[in-house]
């Protein structure tokens, strides 16, 4: 996976070379992966031996085992199951999945690592200028959500990529729902001069 | 603690509960009371303790420090707390732990 952020040139999209104008770059604020340790675990020896783990069947039917580097957060299921969420990249991500399956390991489970797969990139920008919602939610009335007395943000339901964007009016944008950082990358370039169109003036 | 479930016994090994268990096995050496009637006051004591604990006591504690392993499991938390820990009790002063803390916490009824 391409760690490099993209620049204001051409660059490499999934829907081929895109032109990256805005010149900001969205932050990866969170992924979320999930793999497949292909053996049945039992939780209560995992949440009695392991470290930072949490298991209250009553409530729920994994064991939420916590890391400080990469700072992450796995559940773990009886079926050798995992989600791993928090970390602030893909690699980071396989990187903690592969502690997080060491640790079930090393309490003497048979644990493979496999299908480990990106289920969700979220990434976060501010386009440091305050947006007329309204505007935009009726001229993008087929992609847009707003109900400001239910939410403050605009919800904006990209088709290509399909992307789900918050939308503040404070210009600060939230992009979700990508299995590939690019994704990101693109929504946010093609929103972009639509959030331009609608700068709000003070 | 529910009457049918049997209550924790490590209050046992606070100040009070040694003073108790001390006081019974000297009435078992000396005859007074049968090994079984202290087994009885004890699990009593666990009882109560529980009980007490969750009804009369309205102190609370703070602490602060840099946690360093927690669990749960069985409805009990286990913390361990980096050294340096500050303790605050309601009408005391500050106490900081040199060492560091293990604190177990369980529910007050299942």
């Amino acid at each position: 996976m391409a760690e490099v952020a993209p620049t204001p040139v051409a660059a490499q999209t999934p829907g081929g070379t895109m032109q990256w104008t805005s010149g900001i770059t969205p932050v990866l604020q969170n992924v979320v992966a999930t793999v497949n340790l292909d053996v049945k675990l039992d939780l209560k020896t995992i949440a009695l031996r392991a470290r930072n783990a949490e298991y209250n069947p009553k409530r729920f039917a994994a064991v939420i085992m916590r890391i400080r580097d990469p700072k992450t957060t796995a559940l773990i299921f009886s079926s050798g199951k995992m989600v791993i969420t928090g970390a602030k990249s893909e690699d980071l991500s396989r990187l903690a999945a592969r502690k997080y399956a060491r640790i079930i390991q090393k309490l003497g489970f048979a644990a493979k690592f496999t299908d480990f797969k990106i289920q969700n990139i979220v990434g976060s920008c501010d386009v440091k200028f305050p947006i007329r919602l309204e505007g935009l939610a009726y001229s993008h009335g087929d992609f847009s959500s707003y109900e400001p007395e239910l939410f403050p943000g605009l919800i904006y339901r990209m088709e290509k990529p399909k992307i789900v964007l918050l939308v503040f009016v404070s210009g600060k944008i939230v992009l979700t729902g990508a299995k590939l950082r690019t994704e990101i990358y693109e929504a946010f370039e093609r929103i972009y001069p639509v959030l331009q169109s609608f700068r709000k003036v003070q | 603690m529910a009457a049918n479930q049997a209550a924790y016994e490590f209050y046992r090994q606070s100040s009070i509960g040694q003073s108790l268990t001390d006081a019974l096995d000297e009435m078992i050496e000396d005859g007074s009371i049968e090994p079984n009637v202290a087994i009885a006051m004890l699990k009593q004591f666990d009882n109560s303790m529980a009980e007490a604990l969750r009804l009369q006591v309205r102190a609370k504690a703070t602490i602060k420090g840099k946690l360093q392993i927690y669990r749960f499991c069985d409805d009990v938390w286990t913390f361990v707390i980096d050294q340096g820990a500050n303790f605050k009790f309601e009408n005391s002063e500050l106490v900081k732990a040199d060492e560091k803390v293990k604190l177990v916490a369980c529910a007050s009824r299942p």
